[in-house]
């Protein structure tokens, strides 16, 4: 498949998520991301940053009854995909980096064939290629001894060594998009920081599009070029990075910014986003629901 | 430590062995019934009873007879048959391989309609489909084997007679085996009609016996495979482009199936107990069947050969289901 230049890898149109009981999870949601970019998605817990990632990967929990609105991978349409290919154009053009490496592999089956399964069965390698790309991987993820690994279980290996193995895994068929939900929450801290430096270095060497969820504003201004800022499942704000962290236009943002503790500014008081913002912001949301429904019944 | 637990293990089971084997020693001579007044012809006098009695040691205490016992017992000796006049031993191994292989068709039956009809439900969840295999496993569950073996009499021996409804083979065919494992030996002798024959003789009985156990695993297994289903690697795995039934069968499969076995294994010594009444009903000629005569005709040393033999079964099957769950899960294989 040969990209257009202008083509977008990823583009979310006006996307809506509902739930049977009529809660909304998602509002009108657009966002965009150029071919090897990188957008974080951030937002307090349950702002529907996770939703977003399994929109576009096809993953949305069975009990999301609607859902409007379109998703594009490089121009194609996702909507006018019959479901059974829709997964395997989604599979082929996307992978996902999950949250808690304990419980994204296997515990019954050795890390070689979780990773080049897919390699050989969906995007058609032959088990060579697929080893050998198993093993290139698991190399440029500082993983000692691949032989060994390929034929261990998830078990015998460390968290830190799990999430490493699932970046691999994710970067090996060589994917436009990446989904990243959290990859580094479940993890110890000084952990952290090296999967994050990984999965900066293996996105700027492969050019790779990624789709960054976090609610960790650090994280944010040392991966991103745009932010995307959620709230209630809504777009708040949609900027390139540096303009959320000079002048950020909502105030949400700003009180997220601020509420991110700096190491280097360890003098500055730890200041949360504050309760009459977040009160006015679940007024508005409120009342837009109102609208929205009485909208929908006319 | 692998040692420590085959010596733990070897022990115990020598333990329970003993236990049961004086359980029923003691159960079957204080249980009321008298195998030497049932041998005798009617006009017999108390006299003739006694020194038949005395000829197969019953005149002695109970502990002394079982001393008596358990010694022949060590050298291999488990006593004769009063009523068939042939050491227990011979009898009772002569007829295991019909049971073996009765229970084991059972089994594979039971796993292969139930695991099919888990992994559909599991396939078809939240659908009406689900709910009906629900109600379905439900129904044949409660209903019991020696109930299911009456239907099928019923069913394809009466009404519509395809099937044969007594005995283990067509006793027209000839054959010399050296054992009594019918479909094995036929299998390996390429005598396929004895293997045809003592198949379609197995299948309404081993059906019988199977029916509630697939119903069993069927709904346990996808009561277990829906939870596995909601696991992060099979979340991954869809993302990664495997369809739902894939996911099922190379994801979620194997890990559903570890809680499973260990209920697999209870039933399955259950299932065996089933065919005592099951073979009798299908004039079977395996152990279950052969133990219902000798409590008739209390055949003291025939039943302790035959529980003995069931309870070393239990014991073997229970050692079986521990090995496959080392070989399923890797978190244990590897210490
Ligand atoms: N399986 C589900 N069924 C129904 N509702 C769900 C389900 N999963 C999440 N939700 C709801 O959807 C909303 C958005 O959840 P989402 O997981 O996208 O949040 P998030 O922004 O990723 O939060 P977090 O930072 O905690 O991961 C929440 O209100 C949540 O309660
Ligand atoms: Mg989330």
């Amino acid at each position: 498949m040969t990209t257009q230049p202008h083509e977008k890898t990823l583009e979310i149109r006006q996307l809506n998520a509902t739930l049977p009981n009529g809660m909304r999870l998602l509002r009108d949601v657009s966002l965009t991301l150029e071919p090897g970019e990188v957008r974080a998605l951030v937002g307090e817990s349950g702002a529907g940053k996770s939703m977003i990632g399994r929109a576009v990967l096809g993953i949305l929990p069975s009990a999301v009854v609607h859902s409007s609105g379109d998703i594009l991978l490089e121009g194609q349409s996702l909507n006018a995909l019959r479901p059974k290919t829709r997964r395997s154009t989604v599979a082929k053009m996307s992978a996902l980096i999950p949250q808690d490496p304990l419980t994204a592999l296997n515990p019954v089956r050795k890390i070689g064939p979780q990773i080049t399964d897919p390699l050989v069965r969906i995007h058609r390698w032959s088990r060579d290629r697929a080893l050998k790309r198993a093993l290139e991987l698991l190399e440029r993820v500082h993983i000692r001894n691949p032989e060994r690994v390929i034929n261990s279980y998830p078990h015998e290996l460390s968290g830190g060594m799990r999430q490493r193995i699932l970046i691999a895994a994710a970067f090996a068929p060589s994917p436009r998009l990446i989904v990243a939900d959290e990859p580094t929450t479940a993890l110890d801290v000084t952990v952290q920081k090296q999967i994050l430096q990984l999965i900066r270095e293996l996105q700027r060497e492969t050019g790779t599009a990624v789709l960054f969820v976090t609610h960790d504003m650090g994280v944010v201004a040392k991966i991103s070029q745009k932010v995307t800022v959620l709230f209630a499942g809504r777009v708040l704000e949609d900027a390139p990075t540096e303009a959320i962290f000079n002048d950020a236009t909502h105030p949400y943002t700003r009180g997220l910014i601020a509420a991110t503790p700096t190491p280097n500014a360890t003098a500055e008081p730890f200041r949360p986003v504050p309760q009459d913002l977040i009160a006015q912001l679940q007024r508005d949301t409120q009342a837009e629901d109102m609208r929205f429904y009485q909208g929908g019944r006319k | 430590m692998l040692l420590k637990n085959v010596l733990v293990r070897l022990i115990t089971t020598a333990i329970t062995l003993f236990g049961v084997a004086v359980v029923v020693f003691v159960l079957v001579r204080v249980a009321p019934g008298n195998p030497i007044a049932m041998m005798l012809p009617p006009g017999a006098t108390s006299e003739d009873i006694a020194n038949l009695s005395a000829l197969y040691g019953f005149d002695k205490s109970i502990f002394e007879q079982f001393v008596i016992w358990l010694g022949g017992v060590l050298r291999g000796d488990f006593g004769t048959s009063i009523t068939l006049r042939q050491p227990v031993a011979e009898l009772v191994l002569g007829r295991l391989p019909a049971t073996l292989e009765l229970s084991t068709m059972a089994l594979f039956i039971a796993l292969g309609l139930g695991g099919t009809v888990a992994v559909i439900g599991a396939r078809k969840r939240d659908t009406a489909t689900e709910v009906g295999l629900d109600l379905t496993s439900g129904a044949v569950l409660s209903i019991p084997d020696f109930l299911w073996g009456l239907i099928f009499v019923l069913l394809f021996g009466v009404l519509w007679p395809i099937l044969s409804i007594s005995g283990r083979i067509d006793p027209r065919i000839e054959f010399d085996f050296t054992t009594n494992f019918y479909i094995f030996e036929g299998l390996i002798r390429g005598r396929f009609d004895v293997v045809m024959s003592t198949l379609s003789h197995m299948l309404m009985p081993a059906m019988s016996l199977a029916l509630p156990l697939a119903a069993m695993i069927a709904q346990l297994l996808k009561q277990n495979l829906k939870e596995v289903l909601n696991q992060d690697y099979t979340t991954l795995a869809r993302v990664r482009g495997f369809s739902e039934t894939s996911v099922i069968l190379r994801e979620a499969l194997r890990n559903a199936a570890l809680p499973t076995l260990a209920l697999v294994g209870v039933q399955f010594t259950f299932l065996i107990g089933g065919t005592v009444i099951v073979e009798r009903l299908f004039a079977f000629e395996g152990l279950g069947n052969m133990a219902i005569d000798a409590v008739i005709n209390r055949d003291l040393p025939l039943i302790q050969g035959i529980v003995l033999l069931f309870a070393a079964l239990f014991t073997v099957i229970n050692l079986l289901v521990d090995l496959s769950y080392t070989l399923l899960n890797p978190r244990l294989r590897h210490g």
